[in-house]
């Protein structure tokens, strides 16, 4: 099938088979190179999207699901503001994923954040629940590092990302 | 580089369109979410020929709505937006069983019908709805036209967790619940049903009580890839049990039902059924707890 869509504010045209999955539309069509595995929907997590803007497991979804669909990769999502407010809680906490799952344990940091940030009206509501976090975290099943650590930083960024907010 | 031909894609938007489908080609896969189809090894490259009719179009089937007896759920619905636009109305037991579903990423993804069809019935959904005496309608193709039949959501597995098959084609449209159900409802699961399929245990359970006695309850476990359990025996049994119930009759009634899972299931390991016990005799110690607090 002929599928048009736009990837990293880029837009494609690209010639593939209706089912592929956008993990390997991304890895062997479009050649990207933060995208390192393909686990066929095992969910391991490390091959996280964001798809319209909504962070997606881009093995389950396939090419016919994306007909002028906007992907952002890491590769985009790394130079913007919002990634900073993710890598400062890295430097802060001493500590970041390594290189395998780097990319998408920061998308999927950025979508909690991006929940977490839904659900605050104000600036001074600051009520996280840690469980749910969590959860969210376990998506990602690469064990570089401990679950309660990337606790930390997701909160650190969520706080970064409120007081930006205050202060705009 | 793609191997294999690319299959045909229908996308239908109506239900009057799909029934038109079900006509011109046999036996299509229907797409519901796709994260269990995609999850499957022979996913792809595949050399099926099988059209494909991608349900995400119809927006009869994304439909939520209530009425004074039911709330109805359309199949498309995601788990996601269950959770967010059904907060109010869901009961609790349904809204525990959503969480579980490993994170927000992937509940956008997995629709209502998707968890109750998927054949290997590793996900929660099911097992919470069988214990709310939730009814699905079926719309199926017979003699050229739709025909649809409300069928409980137990009824539409077999033993072993993978659905009936049936002798004409069907589409699954709706889950409907009652919106009356037990003041008392949990919902619990231990180990991922997708990653730890082997020891994963999904339990639910619901009771009715007046302030000393059990008047209705309800037990079901699923156990992904192996079994789908619904007590009816002990749920039976507990009816009418008068509050607290004395320890020895607690574990008397546990491992009745430990013993009758067992019976039935001889696929599931002894570790599950062991885990199962105990999650039930803890309901029924919490039960007491309450009781004895009034």
């Amino acid at each position: 099938m002929k599928l048009e869509c736009i990837i990293d504010s880029k837009s494609l045209t690209l010639n593939v088979n209706s089912t592929k999955p956008l993990s390997l539309i991304l890895i062997e069509d479009v050649g990207i190179k933060s995208m390192l595995s393909h686990c066929q929907g095992k969910a391991c997590g490390n091959c996280i999207v964001l798809v319209n803007d909504v962070a997606t497991l881009s093995c389950i979804v396939p090419a016919f699901r994306l007909k002028d669909a906007k992907i952002r990769t890491f590769e985009t999502f790394q130079r913007t503001r919002l990634c900073r407010d993710i890598e400062r809680a890295y430097r802060v906490n001493g500590n970041k994923p390594c290189p395998d799952c780097y990319a998408s344990k920061t998308l999927l940091i950025e979508s909690i954040v991006t929940e977490l940030m839904a659900h605050t009206q104000s600036r001074e509501e600051g009520i996280v629940d840690e469980a749910m976090i969590l959860q969210e975290l376990n998506l990602n099943t690469c064990p570089c590092m401990d679950k309660t650590e990337l606790l930390g930083i997701t909160i650190q960024a969520f706080e970064y990302r409120r007081r930006r907010r205050g202060s705009n | 580089m793609d191997p294999t031909r690319s299959p045909l894609i229908h996308n239908p938007r109506t239900l009057n369109e799909l029934s038109l489908l079900f006509q011109r080609i046999e036996d299509p896969i229907l797409w519901a979410g796709g994260t269990y189809l995609m999850s499957q090894k022979e996913y792809y490259p595949s050399t099926s020929n099988h059209h494909i009719i991608d349900l995400g179009s119809i927006e009869e089937l994304k439909r939520i709505s209530r009425t004074d007896r039911y709330l109805e759920i359309g199949v498309m619905v995601t788990a996601s937006s269950l959770l967010s636009g059904g907060k109010l109305v869901l009961p609790t037991i349904l809204k525990e069983a959503l969480g579980s579903l490993i994170s927000q990423i992937t509940r956008r993804q997995i629709t209502i019908g998707g968890s109750v069809c998927e054949p290997e019935s590793r996900l929660a959904f099911s097992t919470a709805l069988s214990v709310l005496d939730a009814q699905a309608e079926l719309r199926q193709w017979e003699d050229g036209r739709f025909s649809a039949t409300w069928v409980p959501v137990n009824r539409l597995y077999n033993k072993d967790g993978s659905l009936i098959s049936r002798s004409s084609p069907y589409v699954l449209t709706k889950i409907r619940i009652g919106l009356e159900w037990g003041d008392f409802q949990r919902f619990v699961w231990i180990d991922n049903a997708i990653r730890d399929p082997e020891t994963a245990v999904l339990v639910a359970f619901q009771a009715t009580r007046t302030q000393t006695t059990i008047t209705h309850a309800r037990f079901s476990a699923s156990f992904p890839k192996r079994a789908f359990y619904l007590a009816n025996e002990v749920s039976n049994q507990l009816a009418g049990l008068s509050l607290p119930v004395h320890p020895d009759e607690v574990n008397t009634i546990s491992y009745e039902l430990m013993h009758d899972l067992q019976n039935r299931h001889d696929t599931i390991s002894e570790f599950q059924a062991e885990r199962t016990r105990r999650v039930f005799e803890s309901f029924l110690h919490e039960l007491n707890t309450h009781a004895l607090s009034y």
